[in-house]
């Protein structure tokens, strides 16, 4: 598309959204990989053929979201930089293949207003909020300064561009302990927490380090640590037609270095009050930047359930399903329902109906400090029955290389209760079988045996104070069956081996040892 | 055939006979046992309690998945188990140690130096991968005899980067 046809359009786009008129989409660039872009595909699948583009590194070409795409090119090297944070390929890749949107899924692009901007020049519907609303939330700084004028509680903390000197001054004031954050961040990613003043400048240096290879930014900021809080976040939903809604909350505070690992909705911790004051934050917080589309307001509550805006995640998140299965929304499917012009499906607002709990499942060992795991998934058997659904990017046979985030799929149960909702969960993680690599599947299995978790006690801390995997507790209590069947594997292979060399006619597997007793 | 099987460092006596009685610690078991792909879904009945198992070789070491559990399981029979001690006669159990990286990634930073006295637990390397600074630890106390990476460089899987005496 040329400049002048981008200019046509984007006057065309202008005029629709005046009359009333919806803009169409008949085909998503999904500037993403793995799980999300999976799941993007199918919300387009849904939505009576809506094509799907995806885009790939060369890491990627045997990846899920390439296998689901109608269409499918590639982006470059494996390095995020050369492909998946490449703007110029993205927008490229949009006008090759004739897509009319784009939507960035999480992570990556999706919280870039000069992205966005890139993708509304080119002429193309950007499935997301504004650039301008991306980059007053995207300043986490600015955001704070914005959120206080708008009367919605923020945590205490510095002012932007601080040096370190600044920084050191401003600790003191605060006091700690406080943490260290990436004014260009999210998913922990820059983060440290600083107990006394001796561990302040590591903490700068590491944070400004990670910051600045995540995210090609490494401004940071403190913030007051709230200890023994809890991490929870409203889904909000608004379309171009004045309406904005709440879809109520996620619980998300058990996490391991800012990491989330679990989450659930509704949160154990809510009260009716507690959910209508916070719900009534999260609208304000979104209208104040005349916010469009899906996004969430990540709060902080203390024991006394104060509550204190964190910042605003102005695109989907990992965990939406939960929300999704607690309301009956799709909220991919509200995206683009918005981002079409669209009145939202659900201006009278939702009703929580049961409760939604979800695992990351990650590459990474809990046995040794959750160190990530790459290699070849041999065996992917996935749970199944009732109230469960699996959001995966991988498959048997996969390759998890070390480019990108650890997380291969997000397991979400759903029951009448939290009891029922975490009972299947648990049923369900036993059936879930993924060999080949480490995963934190038995992670997840000790967090579903642990009383206080199960009783809806833990704030962010817990996973630090109650959660460590030792190698010699490896296993559960089926040692013996364990013993009994690897060794008959082994007993098996030997004696293949022998009969092939001896008698090579007979049968090698299926033997039945009797029980003559 | 009689194998000494260790998991969870609980050994186990399992006999299993030509006739295809099997004797675990002594004591004959009643076991039918299935593959249902080879070399990957097993399935055991074993005193009609049913299990099922993932089984991966890897390592020297079976995997066992079973009922949501991981298994590490050391499967040793009497002649491999005389050769390896004798191995052991030669004094390996205070050797060095190398610390290898667990994955390709960058060498963020190498907080230790030659001849530095470490202790269990300390971080000896931090690598970039996957996103996330892995902090790679001394697995015992001892004295850090090489480093062979520097910041800044980017390593393959299992190289060697530290190695403790």
């Amino acid at each position: 598309m040329s400049e002048t046809q981008g200019r046509q359009r984007r006057t065309r786009l202008a005029s629709r959204r005046r009359t009333g008129e919806t803009t169409p989409i008949r085909k998503i660039l999904v500037a993403n990989r793995g799980e999300i872009a999976v799941r993007i595909i199918r919300a387009c699948r849904e939505l009576g053929g809506i094509q799907a583009v995806a885009v790939y590194s060369d890491a990627d070409r045997e990846a899920l979201h390439v296998r689901y795409a109608e269409e499918a090119y590639n982006i470059g090297a494996p390095s995020p930089r050369e492909s998946y944070l490449n703007i110029g390929k993205l927008i490229d890749v949009a006008r090759r293949s004739g897509a009319d949107a784009v939507h960035p899924g999480y992570g990556f692009l999706s919280e870039r207003a000069d992205f966005a901007q890139a993708v509304i020049d080119a002429g193309l519907v950007w499935i997301g909020p504004s650039p301008d609303a991306i980059s007053r939330m995207g300043d986490k700084l600015a955001a704070r300064e914005l959120m206080e004028r708008a009367g919605v509680p923020i945590v205490p903390g510095t002012q932007p561009g601080l040096n370190n000197g600044a920084l050191r001054h401003e600790a003191s004031r605060i006091g700690f302990p406080l943490m260290v954050k990436a004014a260009a961040g999210g998913g922990g990613k820059g983060m440290r927490i600083v107990r006394e003043e001796a561990q302040l400048d590591a903490a700068l240096a590491s944070a400004h380090r990670e910051a600045e290879a995540a995210f090609g930014d490494g401004t940071v900021y403190l913030e007051k640590l709230l200890e023994g809080a809890r991490h929870i976040e409203f889904q909000i939903l608004a379309d171009m037609h004045g309406n904005t809604i709440s879809l109520g909350e996620r619980e998300c505070s058990i996490q391991r270095r800012h990491q989330k690992l679990f989450e659930e909705a509704p949160s154990p911790f809510m009260d009716p009050d507690l959910r209508q004051r916070m719900g009534a934050a999260a609208v304000a917080a979104a209208q104040a930047v005349s916010y469009v589309n899906a996004g969430t307001i990540e709060f902080l509550v203390d024991a006394a359930k104060n509550f204190y805006f964190l910042e605003m995640n102005t695109r989907l998140q990992v965990e939406h399903p939960v929300t999704e299965l607690v309301t009956g929304a799709d909220l991919v499917k509200e995206q683009i329902r918005i981002a079409r012009g669209r009145r939202m499906g659900l201006v009278d607002g939702v009703s929580i109906s049961g409760w939604a709990v979800e695992c990351r499942i990650n590459a990474e060992d809990p046995y040794n400090n959750f160190l990530p795991s790459i290699g070849r998934v041999t065996v992917h058997v996935s749970p199944t029955g009732p109230g469960v659904r699996l959001d995966s990017g991988i498959y048997a046979g996969y390759e998890v290389t070390p480019y990108y985030d650890s997380m291969l799929a997000k397991l979400i149960a759903w029951g009448e209760t939290r009891g029922e909702a975490l009972l299947r969960m648990r049923r369900a993680l036993a059936e879930y079988k993924i060999m080949g690599l480490k995963t934190n599947l038995p992670f997840h299995q000790k967090l579903l045996d642990s009383t206080n978790f199960l009783a809806g006690r833990y704030n962010t801390q817990f996973v630090e104070q109650h959660m460590e995997l030792r190698g010699d507790e490896m296993g559960g209590g089926r040692a013996e069956a364990a013993a009994i069947v690897a060794t008959l594997v082994e007993h098996q292979q030997r004696q293949s081996a022998l009969q092939f060399a001896q008698q090579p006619n007979r049968r090698a597997s299926n033997w039945k040892w009797g029980g003559r007793r | 055939m009689k194998y000494q099987t260790i998991v969870n460092g609980q050994t186990f006596d399992i006999e299993i006979n030509e006739d295809g009685r099997v004797l675990v610690n002594g004591e004959a078991r009643a076991i039918d046992f299935r593959a249902l792909r080879q070399g990957e879904l097993y399935s055991i009945l074993l005193d009609h309690r049913s299990y099922e198992a993932v089984v991966d070789e890897r390592d020297d070491l079976y995997h066992v998945l079973l009922a949501g559990d991981m298994y590490e399981v050391q499967v040793t029979d009497e002649r491999s188990r005389r050769l390896a001690s004798a191995f052991m006669a030669f004094g390996d159990t205070g050797g060095e140690v190398s610390i290898r990286a667990p994955m390709p990634g960058l060498i963020v930073r190498v907080p230790v130096s030659e001849g530095e006295p470490v202790s269990k637990g300390q971080t000896v390397i931090i690598l970039e991968s996957m996103k996330m600074e892995n902090e790679l630890k001394s697995p015992r106390d001892g004295t850090v005899h090489h480093v062979h990476a520097r910041a800044g460089e980017n390593v393959e899987q299992n190289k060697v980067l530290v190695t403790i005496a």
